[in-house]
């Protein structure tokens, strides 16, 4: 049981990074998503710098729940986020079904659908799993360690920011993605 | 020494995404050098007849339809909002058009985004070419867009004479004295995509139907 909400910990914060670092990519993208959820109209500047913002907090998220797994209150933070994508899956498919969330910038298609409410709820439920009192020892983790997973946890990041810009490049250019 | 078991867990969890990452981004610059097969070109069958459809204008969400056999040549634009090589041509089209270089056919861009999308790209924003929104998907599916920018030139007599996309001045100029030139039947004018023209040459080339969507 313990390992398996290590697993939940480790998956949500690697999704975080991913996103993050995708949506960064292609902030005018998550831009129009963004203004598209919001009731109200706004200029275009503050849907970038939300836009921005959601993504950037996405990957320091991410980060730190990787690399300090002992802090107890970043799970409850992530868990409140991916209530967070679960209240936005209900809302865009209410609202605004068939069209792109932009979750994930260019690296996926995902529209607001029944199926995207089922990830965002598994997601959460993970999470969730992640929130349970894991024993001290088995999230105590030393200097070098905490280094070598926040070194790691950022070229993942970056490597999803670089994806993403090569598949939003290749579908504006006509070349199909996968 | 023992790793411990939260380290393990995560590096092998980041170890995958990376692999996974790595193994895209490694597909993507197959496909743009060439070395591995990509799809063909987005864009219908040139010579083909266009189809008609509705559509709906974004400033007053009243619905069209689009007639392509309406004696005029139409020159459709499907671009969206989002999509930066859109905005690059939708502002070569604003230009094109106050320098009179679109007089000759009935230009309409068609958005797939929701018309507040608009609102995020100056030259979408400034167009002043007549905009639309596609209302069904079939439309997408009957011109075979699978990529956007996708221009398709339609001659007056409603035959699809050019289609992929296109990005520089030239370009619209191609594909708006393909639309406006007439063709003898059979004959095909399929466009290459404007990054594979090398530059100084015109990127309309008459042809048989069978060339087109070849591999890059």
């Amino acid at each position: 049981m313990n390992t398996l909400a290590l697993t939940a910990k480790v998956i949500v914060a690697v999704m975080l990074l991913v996103a993050g670092g995708a949506k960064l990519a292609d902030v005018t993208g998550f831009a129009a998503a963004v203004r598209l959820l919001v009731p109200f109209r706004m200029p275009g500047v503050t849907g970038r710098v939300i836009a921005l913002a959601v993504a950037a907090a996405e990957v320091a998220l991410g980060l730190a729940s990787l690399s300090a797994p002992a802090t107890g209150w970043l799970n409850i933070v992530v868990l409140g986020v991916a209530c967070g994508f679960v209240a936005v899956s209900v809302w865009g498919y209410a609202f605004h079904r068939g069209h792109s969330c932009r979750c994930f910038g260019a690296l996926s298609r995902r529209k607001f659908d029944v199926l995207g409410i089922a990830r965002a709820l598994a997601i959460a439920a993970a999470a969730a799993l992640a929130t349970a009192g894991l024993p001290r020892a088995m999230v105590e983790i030393n200097g070098a360690d905490r280094a070598l997973l926040l070194l790691t946890a950022a070229l993942t990041s970056l490597a999803a920011f670089s994806a993403a810009r090569a598949l939003g490049a290749a579908r504006s250019l006509g070349l199909e993605g996968p | 020494m023992r790793v411990p078991e939260y380290v393990a867990i995560a590096q092998w969890a980041l170890l995958l995404t990376l692999g996974v990452l790595v193994t895209l981004m490694f597909r993507q610059l197959g496909r743009q050098l060439g070395v591995l097969k990509s799809s063909p070109a987005a864009g219908p069958t040139v010579g083909a007849p266009a189809a008609g459809f509705e559509y709906a204008q974004v400033d007053t969400g009243a619905r069209e339809f689009f007639e392509p056999d309406g004696g005029r040549a139409a020159l459709l634009v499907f671009a969206d909002p989002t999509c930066p090589a859109c905005e690059e041509l939708v502002a070569v089209l604003n230009q094109a058009h106050a320098d009179g270089g679109l007089a000759e056919v009935r230009p309409l861009i068609l958005i797939s985004e929701p018309a507040s999308y608009l609102q995020i790209s100056e030259p979408f924003r400034e167009t002043p070419l007549p905009v639309g929104r596609l209302v069904t998907d079939s439309t997408r599916q009957a011109y075979e867009v699978s990529a956007t920018p996708l221009l398709v030139a339609v001659d007056g007599r409603g035959v699809i004479r050019a289609a992929g996309p296109a990005t520089r001045p030239a370009d619209i100029a191609a594909f708006v004295r393909a639309s406006v030139i007439p063709q003898p039947d059979g004959a095909t004018l399929p466009v290459l995509p404007a990054t594979s023209v090398p530059p100084g040459q015109d990127m309309v080339r008459a042809t048989t139907g069978e060339e087109r969507g070849h591999d890059r």
